[in-house]
C-alpha cells in the first residue's frame, strides 16, 4: 500500500486541489442495480472501514455485456487510468490482457490453487493471470423430476426421454435450449461439441469442423428437424423464452444458466416449483459432458496510478466470506471449490451446493484468445444458417473454420504464429 | 461608377462574413467527418488488436470488402428491400393520395389517422411487427390458420425467405402514409380546371389520370422517390430489431453490416471502409435520379 501511495504521489496525478497524502482513490465500474449493487455497496462499505487509505468510487456502467464492452475498448484504448478496476466477462481476460491493457496479477501472488481450474485457465494469457474469478457461470440441464427419475446420461437418451414426454404426457416440447444468432448459441454448441468430443480450437488451429463437430451440429439439428424435440422457434431463442417454456411445463428438458432455478421456485409465476433438478448435458460415447464456463472476473487497468490499492480491493471482494454473501444475495456460485463444502454456502443457494460443484467440474472455457469474439461472431453465423438449413453441418461448419483461420493467422495468433506479436 | 464598385464589393465581402459561420458550420459537421472516415478506411485500425498498430495499407480494406461475401450479400439484401419497399409504397402512397384527395366526409380526420403509422417510432412499430409474427403461435399465424390459408404454419424469422415478409411489411405499413401525404400535396397543386378541360375533350377517368395527374404529379413523385430510396438503402432500425440481420445473414442490410464492424467488432479501418462505400452508393443515387428525373421536374415547374 506504501508503493500504492508513492505510486500517487510519484506521479503526481492526487486529486488537484486535494491534500497531498490523501486516501488512494480507486474507481470501479460494475453494476449499481438491484441486489447485485447492494451487495457491492455492503461490501464496499465494509472494505472502506478496514483500509481507511483507499477510497472506492463506483462507476455505473451499462449491464448489457457488449455494451460494457464496447465502453471499455474505449476508455483503455484512450489509455485512460480511470477506471483502476474492471469487471470482465469470461471471454474478455485475454483479449485485454494481449492489448496490454490490463495488469498481469502474478506480481500480487494470489493464490491460484484456491479457485476452481477452469476458471483460472480463462484467465490466463502466455501462462500468467490477469484477472480473479469473481463468479462462476455454467451451462446445465434442467430436468423435470416428476417425469423421471434421473437425468439422461447420453444425447440418445434424452431424445428418447423427451419424444415420451411428448406423446404420453402431452408436453409441447422435449427439449428448449438458445438457438437465436447471438453467443448464447455458441455455449450451447459447445457443450454439444464437448459431448461428442470435439473442440473449437486446437492452440492456433482452428478443429471446429472435425468429425466430432460435424456430428454435435448434426444432433442439434436433429433434434429440431427429425426427433421434433426441440421447437423451431428456438431458433429465436435467448435464455428467457426457453425459461418460460419450461416453467410453464411445457419442456420436459431446459439448457440454460444457474439464475433460472431461483427464479422457477417462485410457484406464483412457475408451474415446476418442486419438480426439477440440475444436471450436467448429457455426452455422446465418446465425448464428455460439458458445461459452458461464464462468469464475471476482476481486474486491474495496466494505467492504473493506484494498482496496489486496486489490487487491495479486488483481494477482498474474491475473499470466501464475501463470496458467500454473494451467494446469499444474488445467487451466484462462488470459485471456490473449498466453499461448496460449506453449510452456509447450502443455505445461501437455490441449487444443492453438491449439485452445483459437479457441474462446474465439467466446466470447459470456451476458447482462450484474444480474438475470442470475432470467432464467435463467424461461427454463430455458420451455426445459425445450419440449424436454419440454409446449410449442411459440414459444409456450414468447413466455412466457419476456413474464416476463423484466417483471422487467427492474420492476426498472428495461427498455427506457428508469432504469438500476439507481444 | 467606381465607388458604386466598392460598394458592391463591399456588399460582397459582407455577404461572405454573414454566411461564414454557416459554412465553418457545415466543414466541421458534413465534410470533415467524411473526410476523417475516408482517412480512416486507409488504414488498419482495430480497436481490439492494438498490437497490429495503426498502419496506412492503401486500398487494402476496400479489397477486403469486394472479396467479402458477407459484404456482397448485404449489400444484394440492400438493393431487394429498397426495390420491393420503394414500389409497395409509391403504389399504394399514390392509391391512398388519390382516395383522400376526393372530397367526402371526415377527410381531415382520415388524412390525420393515416399519419399515425408514421408517427410512431421505428423501433416501436418492429417490435410490434415482430411479435405479430413471432413463434408458430403468433398473432399472424394463428389469423392464417383460423383462415384456413395454411395448415402448418410457419417461423417466419428462421426461412431466409419468409424473414423478409415481416420486414417489408413493417416498412410500408410504416412508410406508406408518409408517400400518400406528398403526393397528395402534390395533387392539390394540379388545377381543377384541367379535369374540366380533360373531361369536355371527353377523356375517360384513366386517361385524365395518366395525361394529367401523372405528369403534373411528376415533381412530387420525384421527392417521394429520393427520400424513400435514400431512406430504405440506409435501412437499420427495422431490420435491427426485427430479425438482427438472421437466419444467418439472409436479411442483413449493409447498414447493419457496417454497424457490426464499426461500432460492434471496433474494426474502424474495415468499418470506415464499408461506410464510404455506402456513401458513394447513395451520393451515386441521388445524383442520378436528379438527372433523370430532375430533367422533367424542372419542365414542368417551368
Amino acid at each position: 500500500m506504501c508503493l500504492g501511495l508513492l505510486l500517487a504521489l510519484g506521479c503526481g496525478r492526487a486529486p488537484a486541489g486535494g491534500p497531498a497524502r490523501g486516501p488512494a482513490v480507486v474507481t470501479f465500474p460494475g453494476s449499481v442495480l438491484g441486489a447485485e449493487g447492494q451487495v457491492l455497496r455492503r461490501q464496499l462499505a465494509r472494505f472502506a472501514a478496514l483500509r481507511p487509505d483507499i477510497r472506492v468510487v463506483q462507476r455505473p456502467t451499462p449491464d448489457a455485456a457488449d455494451q460494457r464492452h464496447q465502453l471499455y475498448v474505449q476508455w483503455l484504448n484512450a489509455g485512460a487510468s480511470d477506471p483502476d478496476i474492471l469487471q470482465l466477462d469470461v471471454v474478455w481476460t485475454p483479449e485485454f490482457a494481449a492489448a496490454g491493457w490490463i495488469l498481469d496479477l502474478d506480481r500480487f501472488h494470489p493464490a491460484t490453487d484456491a479457485f476452481f481450474r477452469a476458471t483460472v485457465t480463462a484467465n490466463q494469457w502466455h501462462g500468467r493471470l490477469y484477472a480473479v474469478p469473481w463468479f462462476v457461470d455454467v451451462g446445465m440441464l434442467y430436468w423435470r423430476t416428476d417425469l423421471m427419475s434421473a437425468p439422461p446420461a447420453t444425447f440418445a437418451d434424452l431424445a428418447r426421454v423427451a419424444s415420451h414426454a411428448q406423446a404420453e404426457q402431452g408436453l409441447r416440447y422435449g427439449l428448449v435450449w438458445q438457438g437465436a444468432r447471438y453467443e448464447g448459441l455458441v455455449t450451447v454448441f459447445s457443450e454439444y461439441l464437448g459431448g461428442y468430443g470435439g473442440r473449437i480450437l486446437d492452440g492456433g488451429t482452428v478443429t471446429v469442423s472435425s468429425p466430432a463437430g460435424v456430428r454435435a451440429l448434426t444432433a442439434m439439428r436433429d433434434e429440431i428437424y427429425r426427433d421434433g424435440i426441440v421447437p423451431q422457434s428456438a431458433l429465436t431463442w435467448h435464455e428467457e423464452e426457453s425459461r418460460f417454456a419450461f416453467q410453464n411445463g411445457e419442456a420436459a428438458f431446459m439448457r440454460n444458466w444457474p439464475y433460472a432455478y431461483a427464479l422457477m421456485e417462485d410457484t406464483a409465476a412457475s408451474r415446476v416449483a418442486g419438480r426439477y433438478a440440475v444436471a450436467t448435458m448429457p455426452a455422446a460415447p465418446g465425448g464428455r459432458p460439458t458445461a459452458a464456463l461464464g462468469g464475471a472476473q476482476l481486474a486491474i487497468n495496466a494505467r492504473s496510478d493506484h494498482p496496489d490499492a486496486a489490487w487491495a480491493v479486488v483481494e477482498y471482494l474474491t475473499r470466501p466470506e464475501q463470496m458467500l454473501e454473494r451467494a446469499r444475495g444474488v445467487g451466484q456460485f462462488p470459485t471456490r471449490p473449498a466453499l461448496y463444502a460449506e453449510p452456509a454456502l447450502a443455505r445461501a443457494l437455490a441449487i444443492p451446493p453438491a449439485q452445483a460443484r459437479a457441474i462446474i467440474e465439467h466446466a470447459v472455457p470456451r476458447p482462450v484468445t484474444p480474438v475470442y469474439t470475432q470467432l464467435s461472431e463467424i461461427l454463430q453465423i455458420d451455426l445459425h444458417r445450419a440449424l436454419t438449413r440454409q446449410q449442411e453441418p459440414a459444409a456450414a461448419l468447413a466455412h466457419a473454420a476456413r474464416e476463423m483461420q484466417a483471422l487467427l493467422d492474420r492476426v498472428g495468433l495461427g498455427e506457428g504464429g508469432p504469438g500476439a506479436g507481444r | 461608377m467606381r465607388a458604386g464598385e466598392g460598394a458592391e464589393r463591399r456588399e460582397a465581402r459582407l455577404a461572405w462574413r454573414l454566411v461564414a459561420p454557416a459554412l465553418a458550420t457545415i466543414l466541421l459537421i458534413a465534410l470533415f467527418p467524411l473526410l476523417w472516415t475516408v482517412w480512416e478506411s486507409v488504414h488498419l485500425h482495430d480497436l481490439r488488436m492494438p498490437w497490429l498498430g495503426r498502419p496506412f495499407i492503401g486500398a487494402a480494406n476496400y479489397l477486403e470488402a469486394f472479396r467479402d461475401a458477407r459484404f456482397w450479400g448485404a449489400l444484394g439484401h440492400t438493393l431487394l428491400f429498397t426495390g420491393v419497399t420503394v414500389t409497395l409504397e409509391l403504389g399504394l402512397g399514390c392509391v391512398l393520395a388519390l382516395a383522400m384527395n376526393r372530397a367526402f366526409l371526415g377527410r381531415a380526420v382520415v388524412r390525420a389517422a393515416v399519419l399515425i403509422p408514421w408517427a410512431i417510432p421505428t423501433v416501436v412499430s418492429a417490435l410490434l411487427w415482430r411479435f405479430i409474427f413471432e413463434g408458430q403461435t403468433g398473432i399472424a399465424n394463428t389469423l392464417l390458420v383460423e383462415a384456413g390459408l395454411v395448415r402448418d404454419p410457419p417461423v417466419w424469422f428462421i426461412h431466409s425467405d419468409l424473414a423478409w415478409v415481416p420486414v417489408v411489411l413493417a416498412d410500408v405499413w410504416k412508410t406508406t402514409p408518409f408517400v400518400a401525404l406528398l403526393l397528395l400535396a402534390g395533387l392539390q397543386n394540379i388545377d381543377a380546371s384541367l379535369y374540366e378541360a380533360a373531361r369536355i375533350d371527353g377523356a375517360s377517368a384513366w386517361r385524365q389520370f395518366r395525361y394529367v395527374t401523372l405528369p403534373l404529379l411528376k415533381p412530387a413523385i420525384l421527392v417521394a422517390l429520393i427520400f424513400r430510396t435514400l431512406d430504405a438503402f440506409r435501412v437499420f432500425d427495422l431490420i435491427y430489431v426485427m430479425t438482427g440481420g438472421g437466419p444467418g445473414t439472409s436479411t442483413e442490410p449493409i447498414a447493419l453490416y457496417t454497424f457490426n464492424s464499426l461500432l460492434q467488432n471496433l474494426r474502424f479501418g474495415y468499418g470506415s471502409a464499408l461506410s464510404v462505400i455506402v456513401f458513394a452508393i447513395t451520393f451515386a443515387l441521388a445524383l442520378g435520379y436528379i438527372r433523370f428525373l430532375g430533367a422533367g421536374l424542372t419542365e414542368t415547374r417551368a
